[in-house]
């Protein structure tokens, strides 16, 4: 059941608090998407500019934060939700975290592309992030859609992708690595590479956080640290 | 130290909880009060409480049973003159005046501060003529056409039009428990009043009819200053903006509901909302 779907409480007020938060949700979410974006261009095209940016708005992201949760205890307290109010509301928690961190991720990844762009000409390892990063953002975006729809098929796939991306990451620390072996003089500049690495397979876990919250939202069942199976068998089940 | 234990020490000795916590002030007050005492006979049920309502707010007062939250409600329109035994003393100001003052005729002023009983009450009349005596005795309405708007306008402000408006010569008890809940605030706001005060005014009604009701108290406020008296907290939480919270015949804790029911500053206050006590 969606909650979207739901008609609407006698309380006008209750209506209008739920779907603030949501909107609030939604904005953070766009603007971490945005984050996560701009971090790994900033990292690929080495430009401390928009890295800059990235590390700077990381507090908006903070600040959104907190105020997201201090409007849930509000409803938490003055309205005591049940059933998908209460997840909903619960979801909204658990989800602003996830954001938060994903935030932390980017500001990590453009604080190395900072310091690559001080040091000279790029190193080797760009391929793998552009694959990753590419991979991890759209999974970012699928979770946020999915959030947004209501969609549990979309997370189911969200959660397939960060399998994929864990087995990505493995191979790529293997390349990384190789190259430290080979040139021991570039092993700093790879290190930063591993670590920006290291930071999307984090937004990766991090968007297959907010997906497993969509399937609670929407289905009532709590899928972390369950299979992908499942998971698929917690969607397709009629309740 | 477990709950309990605070709970004993706490409710033993009146120095903890004798001065209020909170802002009591507010920016120029609809209503005003201080050193409100109240005493039954030799029984005093209020003590020294200080306390401004502010213009077109929802104040809530909660309590346990016997804390003194009617009582101090009832002050705020003289409705315990009723009770021989009675005595009220302290400042009970209304927009600055004493409501009190022995020259002041307590008629009008309970038009101006209308109450809404825990029991729906309406008189044995038509749901018409409910709403229509009190601007019809007020002297509210010059022609039948004026009396008919306020009562309309009455209804629909109390959300029950719709639900009455093709029987209005029907008989007001004949109504549901919540019509006839909404029907009594039709009768306090068809006499335009300042203030409304509402004594448990859902206790005897069903989820549903309490949650339009709350609504409606959300809708008043833009237009009218309320105070309601209330057991269940989490309507507390959910209509007002500010609560009060009264504990043996004290006002211990003043401040915003999101603050009271999030982060209290006494410890009475945060034992009573969480449910350890009261």
């Amino acid at each position: 059941m969606s909650t979207d779907k739901s008609s609407s409480h006698i309380s006008q007020r209750y209506d209008d608090e739920l779907s603030g938060v949501k909107s609030q949700l939604f904005e953070m979410g766009g603007i971490v998407e945005k984050q996560v974006k701009d971090a790994i261009q900033s990292l690929l095209d080495i430009d401390s500019r928009i890295a800059e940016h990235v590390v700077k708005d990381d507090t908006t992201i903070n600040d959104m934060e907190v105020a997201v949760d201090e409007d849930c205890a509000l409803i938490l307290a003055r309205r005591q939700p049940a059933a998908s109010d209460l997840r909903l509301v619960l979801t909204i928690i658990k989800t602003t975290t996830d954001l938060e961190r994903i935030g932390d991720e980017a500001r990590k990844i453009a604080n190395q592309a900072i310091m690559l762009a001080e040091e000279g000409p790029a190193p080797s390892g760009y391929v793998e992030v552009r694959h990753i990063g590419h991979s991890v953002s759209t999974m970012l975006s699928q979770a946020l859609d999915s959030l947004v729809r209501q969609d549990v098929n979309l997370a189911l796939e969200v959660a397939k992708k960060d399998k994929a991306v864990d087995l990505e990451y493995g191979t790529a620390v293997r390349e990384m690595m190789t190259y430290m072996m080979e040139d021991p003089r570039s092993i700093s500049r790879v290190m930063g590479i591993m670590w920006s690495l290291r930071a999307l397979e984090r937004i990766g876990d991090h968007a297959r956080n907010i997906a497993e919250h969509v399937i609670y939202l929407v289905k009532g069942d709590d899928v972390r640290h369950v299979g992908i199976k499942q998971m698929a068998k917690a969607i397709s089940d009629d309740d | 130290m477990s709950m309990n234990e605070s709970n004993h020490s706490l409710s033993s000795n009146a120095s903890e909880y004798s001065t209020t916590t909170g802002q009591i002030e507010v920016e120029n007050p609809k209503m005003s009060m201080r050193n409100v005492d109240v005493s039954y006979g030799d029984k005093q049920a209020i003590f020294n409480v200080n306390l401004d309502i502010a213009k077109n707010e929802v104040i809530s007062m909660i309590g346990p049973s016997g804390c003194g939250k009617s009582t101090f409600l009832r002050c705020l329109n003289r409705m315990n003159d009723t009770i021989e035994s009675c005595k009220v003393s302290g400042d009970l100001l209304l927009e600055g005046q004493d409501i009190y003052d022995p020259k002041l005729d307590v008629v009008p002023l309970r038009a101006r501060v209308g109450m809404v009983f825990q029991k729906p009450n309406p008189f044995p009349k038509s749901i018409y003529d409910n709403v229509a005596y009190g601007p019809h005795i007020h002297g509210l309405a010059n022609t039948k056409f004026e009396l008919d708007e306020i009562v309309e306008k009455s209804l629909k402000k109390a959300g029950l039009w719709d639900e009455v408006k093709d029987r209005l010569d029907q008989p007001g008890t004949g109504l549901s428990g919540g019509q006839q809940q909404r029907l009594c605030i039709a009768r306090t706001i068809a006499v335009s009043p300042e203030v409304i005060l509402m004594d448990e005014p859902c206790s005897a009604l069903d989820p549903i009819a309490t949650a339009r009701i709350e609504e409606l108290i959300d809708e008043l406020s833009a237009n009218y200053t309320i105070a309601i008296v209330t057991h269940s907290m989490q309507q507390a939480a959910r209509v007002s903006h500010r609560t009060a919270y009264f504990h043996l015949g004290y006002l211990v804790e003043i401040g915003s509901t999101d603050d009271i029911f999030t982060n209290p500053s006494h410890k009475l206050t945060e034992a009573y909302i969480t449910g350890r006590f009261g």
